[in-house]
């Protein structure tokens, strides 16, 4: 496997959208989600010479981020005395901070069972964006989320349009064998 | 490129593109005139563009242009220690 190197100055643009998604999708606060994210970023930089390069930058920094989500939960926990139930920040931004007690009697309304299929789809697909190779999951990611221009993507990652394509190509390949997979497992 | 006939590699990739609309007139006659006579890649598009409606269907956020900016500054300040 070839050494990874660290880049902490591409962080941002490469993996910001795609950790304040997965970040947002669980702590249900916006601010906090930036903030959490900055905070991964921070500590990467911090543990930067513990970074013995056996994963891929991305990997590395997703799993510090998700102690940093443990670790917001479990000061809010201490804080309120109580566990607080994760609701989802896309669906009912206005509502956001709710306990599951008040939401309980929405599950009567139909929206709620197709917003609680578009979360759960959206978190297999988080996690099977996160089993494609590093340079796929980039590229698909600045392609299909943060809709960059084709060139823009081909001049950062130093690729040919055509090349740009193909890895988009298989990356989608990859993602629908897997979303099927899980599809499958699932049901 | 003034062929009419393309193989299934391109046809799959002409496929990904069209779901991002990056196929100019030609290249999508080319891929229909494909799908007319190739099951497979038929097939293999409707799978495509069930994806694609899937992912429309997320609401994807994104940080800001500001947002960023302000992380890679709190990034840089971090570096320059």
């Amino acid at each position: 496997m070839p050494e990874v190197k660290l880049i902490p100055e591409k962080w941002v643009d490469r993996y910001g959208d795609y950790l304040f998604n997965f970040t947002i999708s669980r702590v249900n606060d916006p601010i906090m989600a930036q903030d959490l994210v900055s905070e991964t970023f921070l500590a990467g930089l911090k543990s930067a010479h513990r970074f013995k390069g056996n994963s891929t930058e991305r990997t590395w920094l997703i799993s510090i981020l998700k102690r940093k989500i443990i670790d917001y939960y479990r000061k809010i926990n201490s804080n309120k005395g109580k566990a607080e139930v994760r609701m989802s920040y896309l669906s009912n931004s206005d509502q956001e901070g709710d306990w599951m007690e008040e939401k309980a009697q929405d599950l009567r309304n139909p929206n709620v069972e197709d917003t609680i299929e578009q979360e759960e789809l959206g978190k297999a697909l988080e996690e099977c964006i996160a089993c494609l190779p590093e340079r796929y999951a980039t590229i698909f990611v600045q392609k299909t989320i943060d809709n960059l221009e084709t060139e823009t993507i081909c001049k950062e990652h130093d690729i040919t349009a055509s090349n740009l394509w193909v890895i988009i190509h298989r990356a989608r390949v990859q993602l629908m064998e897997c979303m099927n997979k899980k599809w499958h497992k699932d049901n | 490129m003034g062929r009419f006939f393309i193989n299934c590699d391109e046809a799959s990739i002409l496929s990904t593109r069209e779901q991002y609309g990056d196929l100019n007139p030609k290249e999508a006659f080319r891929h229909k005139l494909h799908q007319g006579h190739c099951i497979r890649c038929r097939s293999f598009h409707k799978n495509n563009e069930r994806f694609q409606r899937k992912l429309r269907g997320l609401k994807w956020v994104t940080l800001s242009d500001s947002q960023k900016d302000s992380i890679k500054k709190r990034i840089a300040a971090s570096m320059k220690k």
